[in-house]
């Protein structure tokens, strides 16, 4: 009873104290004996943030000795201790990059569904030099209602999303990247999900390193062919780096003085 | 009593007048300029907080455009994370405006990646197109007095030391 009284006001009452006076938008919870701190996103119901209390999310052993690939297992394992909290299963994560910056380790990943990546979600966190994992901040979808095949051909709807840019030919529009991706469009009370084809265009001047031309998104719906984005794309720098270029080690970013 | 075409008339130039003074306006818009003062703006964070120069007057600030899909945005934001802890207190901001993404995006990137700095939402790009900013990530230095001191597009640690010899400038005693 008491223990009962306990958890609903530690759900229900904003933390303060316990170094989290600063996150007034996360609830204390207890979750299989350990104490979290929840940050929820109020549309999809999952978690945007969550950090462990007084303990860590995860403690990898033996860390230092293990190679990348095996770093990338963290996400996973992650997801597996936590599942009925993240409502995803570790097979729907896609690894989407890591590194190492000053010894910690950053690690992050897609959500997918059927295999396919959802546009825009992540699962991410840091591991430190002792393998440990203090939170964790995601952008997830638990309850993705798609179409998991496509009606309409890639060639129709790369048609469609080519006659969308003005003067395609004219500017020499290459494609530049493309997918099919699940698009979830936030609305105010719900997401709707659309399998697309996602394609990038961008005009041949804009590839040169020093113009600062961008290009354009464009997401075809798969079952429709209706374009359900179209926008204007900031020129990514981390395209134009050249291949040979060597990342400085982690000492070398360290202020110095 | 105001006759119909009277009101059409005024209805007409009125609008003519109104979209005259905003083409005006929008042409006089200015994009910054090395060494000229930095364009003020309002800009909320993910806490709420509202930011503009006034509130950043007399610190040394990094004002840095990016998103969660550039790579280099992601792997810069610990080294600057690790300046802006070490130079906090004696005057550095770093202001990361988040482009054209939706806060929750940004904030689980923050998470992530343990950001303490502020991070601004800019989620049509406004603030972005009023500072010119074309590529991703796009970065403002801005000194103590509000003048823009470097613009630097793309990672500020292609050159290890170009960061470290900016910073030492304003920071070193």
């Amino acid at each position: 009873m008491i223990l009962s009284i306990l958890i609903c006001t530690l759900i229900l009452f904003p933390s303060q104290g316990s170094g989290n006076s600063e996150k007034p938008d996360e609830v204390i919870t207890r979750f299989q004996n350990q104490k979290l701190s929840i940050k929820w996103d109020p549309l999809t119901k999952a978690p945007l943030i969550i950090r462990g209390i007084e303990s860590n999310l995860l403690e990898i052993k033996n860390f230092s000795k293990l190679s990348r690939e095996e770093i990338t297992h963290a996400g996973p394992q992650l997801v597996s201790k936590y599942q009925s909290l993240l409502q995803i299963g570790p097979d729907q994560l896609k690894l989407k990059g890591a590194e190492k910056i000053s010894d910690v380790w950053y690690v992050s990943y897609w959500q997918t569904f059927q295999g396919v990546i959802l546009y825009e979600s992540s699962l991410g966190f840091s591991i430190d030099s002792h393998g440990r994992i203090k939170s964790l901040g995601a952008i997830l979808y638990p309850d993705v209602q798609s179409p998991v095949t496509s009606r309409m051909s890639h060639e129709a709807a790369l048609k469609i999303g080519q006659s969308q840019i003005k003067d395609f030919n004219k500017l020499k529009c290459r494609l530049m990247a493309e997918s099919v991706l699940i698009y979830p469009v936030r609305k105010k009370n719900s997401v709707d999900y659309y399998r697309v084809y996602a394609f990038n265009f961008f005009p041949e001047k804009a590839l040169h390193p020093a113009t600062t031309e961008g290009g354009w998104a464009v997401f075809v719906d798969s079952q429709t062919g209706k374009v359900v984005l179209y926008e204007t794309l900031l020129k990514p720098m981390g395209c134009c780096v050249p291949e040979d270029w060597v990342p400085p080690k982690p000492e070398e970013m360290k202020p110095k003085w | 009593m105001v006759s119909s075409k009277s009101l059409k008339f005024f209805c007409v130039i009125s609008i003519l007048f109104v979209t005259i003074a905003c083409k005006e306006k929008g042409g006089q818009l200015a994009l910054p300029k090395l060494g000229s003062a930095a364009i003020d703006f309002t800009c909320q964070d993910l806490k709420g907080q509202t930011w503009n120069l006034e509130k950043i007057k007399g610190k040394v600030v990094l004002l840095r455009f990016w998103t969660d899909w550039c790579p280099h945005c992601r792997y810069e934001m610990p080294v600057i994370e690790n300046y802006y802890r070490k130079l906090n207190k004696e005057g550095f901001v770093v202001l990361a405006v988040n482009v054209k993404q939706s806060p929750q995006v940004a904030e689980a990137f923050a998470a992530q990646f343990d950001v303490t700095f502020p991070i601004l939402v800019d989620p049509d790009g406004k603030l972005a197109q009023r500072y010119g900013v074309h590529s991703i990530p796009t970065n403002f230095l801005i000194d103590r007095q509000g003048i823009v001191q470097e613009i630097r597009v793309g990672d500020l640690f292609k050159n290890k030391n170009f960061m470290e010899g900016l910073l030492k400038s304003y920071f070193q005693k």
